[in-house]
Order: structure tokens, then sequence, then C-alpha cells
């Protein structure tokens, strides 16, 4: 009997610190996840017009109406749908609607969502709303947003069910993301830039959140910090590297950048498409001078990408297939779909008129290192939002087939940037077409 | 010049032509089907919309080559003079002409919309006839043609 308790006493001190053990980190992890509810407002306070005017020209920097409006009647009503890779977030009400909206939020609660991605009854939002980025703000222009967005129109707009993959659906996970990728740090100037260029870097990194998309995304959907403007992706689209791996076949000069993001046309350039259309539409109402300090900053990065030989300045159309192309019937189907369906806008020497666009050689889609956004600007054209003056190209989505648009893409990547072929085309062609 | 056969409005054609031909001359030169109208050229106006398998197209754009089996439809599908279509009785209705020039372009595009979506919101359908344009600015009542032909419709799948 004595020996019998004795080999228990071990087994029942392990199960004690088992215990002890779950305890703990039980207790960590609710440290970790759980966020305390903001009392709710009862009324709505009173701002200054000075204030809401700023904060109406910083929305325009942070693109909030880009995911937070989707119909223009509608400003900032939210339910856009965003497909990430860890499943489907729709954007929410920030309209001052007490019920549906944030009229409830007191300003430290607005300020708490901005900077740590919590919401004002506690629950962690997902960081498809860029907190990690607005979390680096001034107080006083955190205050401004407050000021614009609680004196916006209240609208009765419920949130939608966000369809999010497992195990991505519970909230309290996005803490352990949060120790990853939110840096709370506080934002540091640059010594030895220039004001504009820390104005610019200020704006880039943190509330027009530009590094959201042309940075690269760890597989855990955070910043890949030490990969700064080198590229990335939104809504299938590739987005640009910024740096010195920065694909354009023609290099940018400032004073072209500054145009691009204000009207989205630079000369040279071609005109803004897929998600950066919505930054154009936004940026044109921000405040110029701090447009303009977005385009130093970027372009102190662009301007690192080195000189190249590449085929943008090639007078002419493109050239019809050599007949010893190792791949000659898909190359001459290309051609024949770019003779017949895009010569007639693009082809060289056509007069500076309505219907005159970019010769594709100086098309920065040719030279991506993938084919998403050439595939998607062929099949889905380029048309301005609803009302808004912007360039215009028809989709042939309609019109092209998988195959035409394959072979199309291929022609185009050897015959009119001269670069390796792309791998996985016909992949991406039948991707774009999924909605 | 290589042999092509098209269907159109339900009808069986073959037309001899060159590979780049715009479907738009083969519309109104060999078969002709004068409804849709050379515009701009480029795909910039929608006069020359027509549906190819089901979706609208600028005609002007589409080599004959690359119809394939796809069925066309031009405005003479909706219906006559004698007995107008439901969306061209909308039309008719709503006076939703001025000079007329673009009009059969703007119901093919309105066609392939009521297709698919027998009932649009307002927004879908100001969407959906966004690249088709009226240089007399009858915008207004186009939409209103529309909007008139879409309650016109029984719901998809609607219980009898």
């Amino acid at each position: 009997m004595d020996r019998a308790t004795r080999t228990r006493t071990p087994k029942r001190r392990t199960r004690l610190i088992v215990l002890a053990l779950i305890v703990v980190s039980a207790l960590i992890g609710w440290i970790i996840m759980w966020r305390p509810a903001i009392d709710a407002q009862a009324t709505l306070p009173a701002f200054d017009q000075a204030s809401i005017a700023r904060g109406q020209r910083l929305a325009a920097i942070g693109t909030c109406a880009a995911c937070h409006t989707v119909d223009p009647s509608r400003p900032y009503a939210g339910g856009r749908a965003l497909a990430t890779p860890f499943g489907t977030v729709h954007s929410t009400n920030i309209t001052p609607d007490a019920r549906t909206g944030i009229g409830q939020w007191s300003e430290a609660a607005f300020t708490r969502a901005m900077r740590e991605g919590v919401s004002r009854d506690g629950h962690l939002l997902y960081p498809a709303f860029p907190y990690d980025h607005y979390t680096h703000l001034a107080q006083d222009e955190i205050r401004s947003l407050y000021a614009y967005f609680m004196t916006r129109p209240a609208l009765d707009a419920p949130a939608q069910k966000n369809d999010m993959t497992f195990p991505f659906g519970l909230r309290p996970l996005v803490a352990f993301w949060n120790i990853l990728y939110l840096k709370r740090d506080p934002w540091q100037p640059s010594a030895g830039q220039s004001a504009e260029w820390n104005r610019g870097a200020y704006l880039s990194d943190n509330l027009a959140h530009c590094t959201a998309c042309h940075t690269p995304r760890t597989r855990l959907g955070g910043t890949d910090f030490k990969r700064h403007l080198d590229g990335g992706e939104a809504e299938g689209w590739y987005v640009p590297a910024l740096n010195e791996h920065n694909p354009s076949p023609i290099p940018w000069t400032r004073e072209h950048l500054a145009e691009y993001l204000r009207t989205g046309i630079a000369p040279d350039h071609a005109v803004a498409g897929g998600p950066m259309q919505a930054t154009v539409e936004n940026l044109r109402l921000a405040d110029p001078a701090d447009v303009e300090a977005i385009a130093t900053y970027i372009h102190s990065y662009l301007a690192k990408a080195p000189q190249r030989q590449t085929r943008a300045g090639m007078p002419g159309s493109l050239p019809v297939p050599a007949a010893d192309d190792p791949d000659l019937a898909r190359m001459q189907l290309g051609h024949a779909v770019y003779a017949n369906s895009c010569a007639r806008c693009h082809e060289v020497g056509r007069e500076a008129t309505s219907g005159a666009a970019l010769p594709l050689q100086k098309a920065v889609a040719l030279y991506d290192p993938d084919p998403r956004s050439l595939i998607h600007i062929v099949r889905d054209g380029i048309s301005p939002p609803d009302g808004e003056p912007a360039r215009w190209m028809p989709a042939f989505g309609a019109i092209l087939s998988d195959d035409q648009t394959g072979a199309l893409a291929a022609y185009l990547r050897r015959y009119g940037a001269g670069q390796p072929q792309w791998t996985h085309i016909e992949d991406a062609v039948k991707k774009a077409r999924q909605p | 010049m290589t042999t092509y056969h098209l269907r159109v409005n339900g009808r069986d054609h073959a037309v001899d032509t060159d590979p780049d031909t715009p479907l738009l001359y083969v519309l109104r030169n060999d078969l002709g089907l004068n409804g849709a109208k050379f515009g701009c050229g480029l795909g910039q106006c929608g006069a020359c919309t027509v549906t190819l398998g089901g979706e609208s197209v600028m005609s002007c754009l589409v080599p004959v080559s690359v119809v394939g089996e796809r069925p066309v439809g031009t405005v003479e599908g909706l219906g006559t003079a004698q007995a107008p279509g439901a969306l061209q009785q909308a039309f008719i209705a709503e006076q939703a002409a001025q000079c007329g020039y673009c009009i059969a372009g703007m119901m093919m595009r309105a066609q392939s919309l009521l297709e698919k979506n027998p009932k649009p919101s307002d927004a879908e359908i100001r969407k959906h006839m966004m690249p088709n344009l009226c240089r007399c600015g009858t915008h207004m009542r186009i939409l209103r043609a529309v909007r008139r032909a879409a309650d016109a419709l029984p719901a998809k799948g609607a219980k009898a």
C-alpha cells in the first residue's frame, strides 16, 4: 500500500503541473486576446469646421472610401467584400449611425480602433482594416478624421457576415498576429531628409498605406518589413514594386509621379488601373501638398531603379512573330489578336485624339513579373467610376476566348516587352475569369 | 478569304471574308443587318454593340475570326417595327431616342443585362449601361426605358 501511494505521487504532481500550465496559459491568452468595451457615448460631440475639412482631406489620403463606400449615394456605409487568403472580409459602416455605424464611438474608441484594431465593444478587427499602418498617426490627425466621419450623414447599414476559412473566423487569434505585425513604436522622421520627404514617408507608410499593397506580405498576411516597396498584390492584380525592382520600362520622374497620383495619367506611362484607380480617385480630393510629398518620398525609392535598355522607345507597331519562333502557333494567334483588336487604338503613330492609347511596348503590365495585371486589363478594360472623367478602355473578356487571351499575353510579353516568357499564363487567364 | 459560319438572331449564315474583318462590317455589309451602327470604330462609343454568346460587345472590335460558334444577337432579333419586342416597347414608351443613332447599341447592351439579371437595381443598370454614349443626351430616358423593361419582366424563378 505504501508503495502504491509512492508511485501515485509523481503522477499527481505531473497532473498538478499540467493543470497549472493550462491555467497560466489560459490567463496569458486571455490577457493577450481580451480587450474591454469602451462605454457608448449617448450624444455626438460638436466639431469645428476646420477640423472637419482637414479630416475630409486626410480621409482622401487614406482612401477610406475605396473600401468603405460601395454605392456613391451612400458614402461610408461599408459592405464591400474583400477577398483575402484567409477568407472574405466585408467593410463596415463608419457613418455615425448609432445602431449600425460608429455613432456610439467616443474619440477614445475611434483612436483605439485606429491604433490597435479593436472595436468599441472590445472585439478585434481584422487587419484588412489597415490599423497596423494607422497606428503611427499623429493624434491630431486621428481627431480630424474622427470629426469628419462623425459629421457624415448617418446611414442604416448593418455589418455583413464575413466568410473566413478555419480557424481565421476566431477573431481573438488576431491578437497573436498583432504581436508579430502591429509595431506600435512612435513614428520617427528620418534625419538628413527634407521635411517634404518625411511628410511623404509618414503619409505613405501610415495613412495612405501604400505599403499595404506595394510591399509583399508574409504567409501570415503581415507586412514583410524587410522588403519595403518590393511589390505585392491586391485583388488578383500584381502591384508593382516601387523600389529598385520597379518594372516600368520608362523611368519615372518625380513630376510625372505626382501627376499620376492626382489624375491616374502621366505621359508615356500606363493609366492607373485596377485597385490603383480607386486610390487616384481619392488622392485627387486630398491636399495637393500631401500628394506632392508622397510623390517625393516614393520617387526617392523609384530613383534607385537602374537604367535599363528596354523596348519602350522602339518605334512603330509590334512586329509579326519570327518564322523560327519555337512557339510559333501561339505567337501567331497572339499577333492576330493584337493586330485586330489592340492595334486599332494602341498602334504607334496615332494622332493624340480621344482614341489614342499607349503603344504597348511602353505598358508596364508587359514588364511585370507575372501576367495577372495584363490579363485583368485585357479582360475587364479600364472604366472610370460612375460620373467621373477618366481614360477608358473597352473590356475584351466577352470578345476573346481564354486561348486568345493567353496567346495575346504571351505574344505581348515576347514581342512587346522582349522579356523572358511568363509561366502559367493559362492558369492566370482561368483565375481572372473567376469573380 | 475564309468562309465563316455565323449564327445571328437564331439564323445560320455563311460569309466569305478576311479574318480581320470586324463583325460590325459583316453584319452590315454581308448580312444587311444595319441596326448596329458604326460610330467611332474604336470601342469608345457603343453604337455598334451587339450580343456575343449572351454578353454585350462592341462589334467594331470583334474580328470575325474570333466569333466561332458563339451566337450573335442584334437589334433586329428583338422585334420588328410592326411588332416591337418588350425592350423596344419600353424605349418607345419613354421616347428614349432623339437622333436614334446610339439606340440599337443601347438596347443590345440592356438586353444582355436583362437576360442575366431580370431585376437589376438602378445602380446596376447605370453601371452596366456606362460604356454606351448618347450625344443627344437622352441618357436619363434610356435609363428609364431599361427600368421600365425590367419592371415589365416576370421575376426570374418567380412562382406562378
